[in-house]
């Protein structure tokens, strides 16, 4: 029987530079199929031509061993693909029965019938989202389950999930393996791309590894361990350098307190919320999703407000500290590093070079009320060095770069700003194994250099091994604290459920 | 006149300086049972002011001093009114602080001086003593309206009466380092010919030096601390913390009318303040946010007593701390010293001498 997807010799060309260069891959009927490979290696390419979203420049795909050229995702739609993108696709506005059933609605639609519907479908698959909930009040791990449960409501033959897990929580991921389970002894075949390796190793039953756009290796997940995917992707050995610890061994000891929240409260989703970052050391912050991590750090940098009555107070240096707005908490030295790099992080059509400049100018560091281009691309030119930014040149603009590069890109617009304090949330999600070392080494060293350094996370290992302390939120609180030679993920992640 | 308003605003909606928050025990803080835990050395009632000058261990226990020898302790003084401060020279000389009565210097070239008024006040509060040569003693009085026996009073007056003072003990002139200090209960020798004191009611050690401004060393510390002591290599300090801050106490110390009602009506050991030991009376109030239910004091009321050293490096940022946390017994450290890489603690609401091992590089 031929496969159910079949690609020979595929290559893809953005403005005469190769994305993906004579990549072949086979789907198997009913076979959870990870792709791996770093940022930029080609994954999204190769799945965006299997979904109809893009075309390739030459080669050929055959679907049930016959050829097929789709020119739209309706198109690949038809033939039962269907693709679950990283950045969700939903509409905002809408309500969640109804993003699942657009595109299929009746001439006259009965809306209880409809939210009924809805909601016994997502309880078949234990997804616990109300389906009368408009999507834009849902939280990133909502959404991502509205996203998989539109793809298995269409009936897919194949689904492709684009970093499905990222922002699921421990409980959250176990339920999404067991519906990818559910689904292939459905006969439905899967292909699953995520940067975490352990997960595509527990999950798949083959994976194939693409390097600089080009096929590495297709083989049984039975044959592959972490090293030897590490050893694929990047060509290199990195485990030595992934999750180590700095330098030094031990966990750094504190310097001057920095920062002291006291008593932080906004609403209920930051209660009561007491802790203190010291300067040369790296805090780690652990908590699922919704444990009012996020929402403390932007408090702290004026993204958000807290309480009006009441709400606590944030001492930095021991000055009580309350901000309107972010930018006076950069000009104080606060910067916060956001977890959605694409809708906070940067302008996305905007060149490297623009992007750094804007903050700069908003840092206050700036002089004078002209931008002179020569210094703008001396400021670009020196952070790419520094971070080691790969792009064409400073005038690239940070949509066209992979998503390790893009966050380099955020990293280096808040260091430019010349820190004293810095909060990094997320800062390795959706970042290939490559450029987590390089990001890890680069907050190694920020602590190292004297910077008051605050890492959330929600990946355990990065928390464990990167952090010289370890904070515990839950339910809008810091809970628990931990040295590292005290922390297990065991105890890390009782604190935080319980 | 903006900071007037802004007062005003922050008044009204609990922010900046009246924002009833507590900085949190984390970090260098973190809590832990080690002086709970610690070998008990000595059991007496309300031991304080424990002073070592390379040979001599001595303690104060209400109105006697004794010396921890070996073999056991050994009375060296005993006086009719409470020892509230003591200090030690190597010379042999040791100063005497009695509460409510003054000074006394028995042994060394200054033997049998007394000294009841600095710069015209009363010596009614003396704190804190150090030797910084034989004839120079720096003194710390609490407050110039309360002996030490009402230290509770003090803070619920919110009183800021207290000062620092040298005194050349050869002609007994008295010069004031610095004033209107809220309870200084600490003296710690700087390098530099200043002092370090420890201000109990503004919760920071501040270093104050006869030719410049008063600077503060630590701000905002999670208590209120007591006495300081160097390490044993000179290079940090041990800062005891006698009782904790909690929301609870803040919201109190922020309402002056039912602070003085309080001190009107209500017996001091049921105050809604700090204290040295934990009452375990049934009429000890609810606390707001406590709860006695069927005779269990919920674990979530606030706590007023508990029990904390700190060690502090060079710059005086906290690196390591012992504690004997809410549930503990050995509360009210007032006083400690490191000896042969041993910290020895009064818990004076505890009415023990502990002895806590200290780990190689603390």
């Amino acid at each position: 029987m031929a496969a159910l997807i079949e690609m020979r010799n595929v290559t893809k060309e953005y403005r005469g530079v190769p994305a993906i260069k004579n990549v072949s891959f086979v789907l198997e009927r009913g076979e959870i199929h990870a792709l791996l490979g770093e940022n930029g290696a080609g994954k999204s390419t190769l799945t965006k031509i299997m979904a109809g979203v893009t075309t390739p420049t030459s080669g050929e795909m055959l679907v049930d061993g016959k050829p097929a050229q789709y020119q739209k995702p309706a198109e690949a739609l038809r033939d039962g693909i269907n693709m679950v993108f990283q950045e969700n696709s939903l509409v905002p506005s809408m309500t969640v029965a109804q993003n699942l059933y657009l595109g299929d609605e009746k001439f006259f639609n009965r809306l209880r019938g409809l939210y009924i519907a809805a909601q016994q479908f997502l309880q078949s698959l234990n997804f616990n989202v109300d389906p009368w909930a408009t999507v834009a009040t849902l939280g990133a791990a909502s959404k991502q389950m509205v996203e998989i449960a539109r793809a298995v409501r269409h009936n897919a033959r194949v689904i492709i999930f684009d970093e499905p897990t990222a922002s699921l929580t421990p409980e959250e991921k176990h339920h999404f393996f067991s519906l990818m389970q559910r689904l292939k002894e459905r006969g439905v075949s899967i292909v699953f791309i995520s940067h975490a390796l352990e997960e595509a190793l527990e999950v798949s039953d083959r994976i194939t590894i693409l390097r600089d756009g080009e096929h590495v290796i297709t083989d049984a997940t039975a044959n592959f361990d972490r090293d030897k995917i590490i050893r694929a992707m990047v060509g290199r050995n990195l485990s030595e350098q992934l999750y180590h610890r700095h330098e030094g061994g031990g966990a750094r000891r504190p310097g001057k307190r920095v920062l002291s929240v006291q008593n932080l409260s906004m609403g209920k989703l930051v209660r009561n919320n007491s802790f203190s970052i010291y300067a040369g050391q790296i805090t780690g912050i652990f908590g699922l999703i919704g444990s009012g991590r996020t929402e403390t750090a932007k408090i702290i940098t004026g993204v958000a407000k807290r309480d009006f009555f009441h709400g606590g107070e944030v001492r930095l240096f021991g000055r009580s500290i309350r901000y309107r707005v972010p930018r006076q908490a950069v000009m104080d030295g606060i910067c916060y590093v956001t977890e959605d790099r694409k809708i906070e992080g940067f302008f996305e059509t905007m060149s490297i070079a623009q992007n750094l400049q804007l903050n700069e100018l908003s840092s206050g560091q700036s002089k004078g009320f002209i931008v002179r281009m020569s210094d703008m691309y001396s400021l670009a030119e020196e952070w790419t060095k520094r971070l080691n930014i790969r792009a064409i040149n400073a005038n690239a603009r940070v949509i066209e770069l992979s998503g390790g590069n893009q966050q380099k890109v955020v990293i280096a617009k808040s260091l430019a700003q010349k820190p004293r304090v810095i909060i990094f949330d997320e800062p390795t999600r959706g970042v290939d194994v490559g450029a987590i070392a390089e990001i890890h080494q680069l907050i190694n060293r920020l602590a190292d250099e004297g910077l008051a350094v605050v890492v959330i996370s929600s990946y355990l290992p990065e928390i464990l091994n990167i952090s010289d302390r370890i904070l515990v939120s839950q339910r809008g609180r810091i809970v628990e604290e931990f040295t590292p030679d005290q922390a297990t993920e065991e105890k890390i992640m009782y604190a935080a459920v319980h | 006149m903006i900071a007037l308003v802004k007062r005003a605003f922050d008044a009204w909606r609990g922010s900046g300086p009246s924002a009833v928050t507590v900085p949190p025990m984390d970090g260098a803080l973190r809590p832990n049972q080690a002086i709970e835990e610690a070998p008990v050395l000595l059991e007496i009632a309300a031991p304080d002011n424990l002073v070592h000058d390379g040979t001599r261990l001595l303690f104060s226990s209400g109105s006697t001093v004794y010396a921890m020898k070996a073999t056991g302790t050994e009375s060296v003084a005993a006086f009719d009114r409470p020892v509230s401060a003591l200090a030690l020279h190597p010379g042999g000389a040791m100063a005497i602080g009695l509460e409510g009565r003054g000074l006394e210097l028995r042994g060394g070239q200054h033997d049998g001086k007394v000294i009841t008024e600095l710069g015209g006040r009363p010596v009614l509060c003396p704190t804190a003593l150090l030797f910084t040569d034989e004839n120079t003693l720096l003194v710390a009085l609490g407050s110039q309206q309360n002996a030490p026996e009402r230290w509770k009073h003090d803070l619920m007056q919110r009183n800021a009466s207290g000062s620092v003072w040298q005194v050349d003990l050869t002609n007994g002139k008295a010069t004031c380092f610095a004033d209107r200090l809220a309870y200084p209960y600490g003296l710690l020798a700087a390098g530099d010919g200043g002092v370090v004191v420890s201000e109990s009611w503004r919760n920071q050690l501040i270093r104050i030096h006869p030719n410049r401004k008063p600077k503060v060393e630590l701000s905002d510390i999670s208590g209120y601390p007591a006495r300081l002591a160097p390490t044993a290599d000179g290079a940090g300090s041990w800062l005891a913390v006698f009782a904790p801050r909690s929301q609870l106490l803040e919201f109190v110390l922020h309402e002056p009318d039912y602070c003085d009602q309080m001190i009107q009506e209500i017996d001091p050991q049921f105050w809604i303040a700090p204290s040295l030991s934990a009452t375990q009376s049934f009429l000890e109030p609810m606390q707001l946010g406590g709860l006695k239910q069927l005779g269990i004091l919920k674990p979530w009321a606030p706590t007023r007593s508990y029990g904390l050293v700190v060690n502090l490096d060079g710059a005086f940022e906290p690196q390591v701390s012992f504690h004997s946390r809410a549930d503990g017994r050995r509360h009210g450290i007032t006083s400690c010293v490191e000896v042969s890489g041993r910290l020895l603690a009064t818990s004076k609401g505890g009415n023990a001498i502990v002895s806590i091992p200290l780990a190689a590089g603390v």
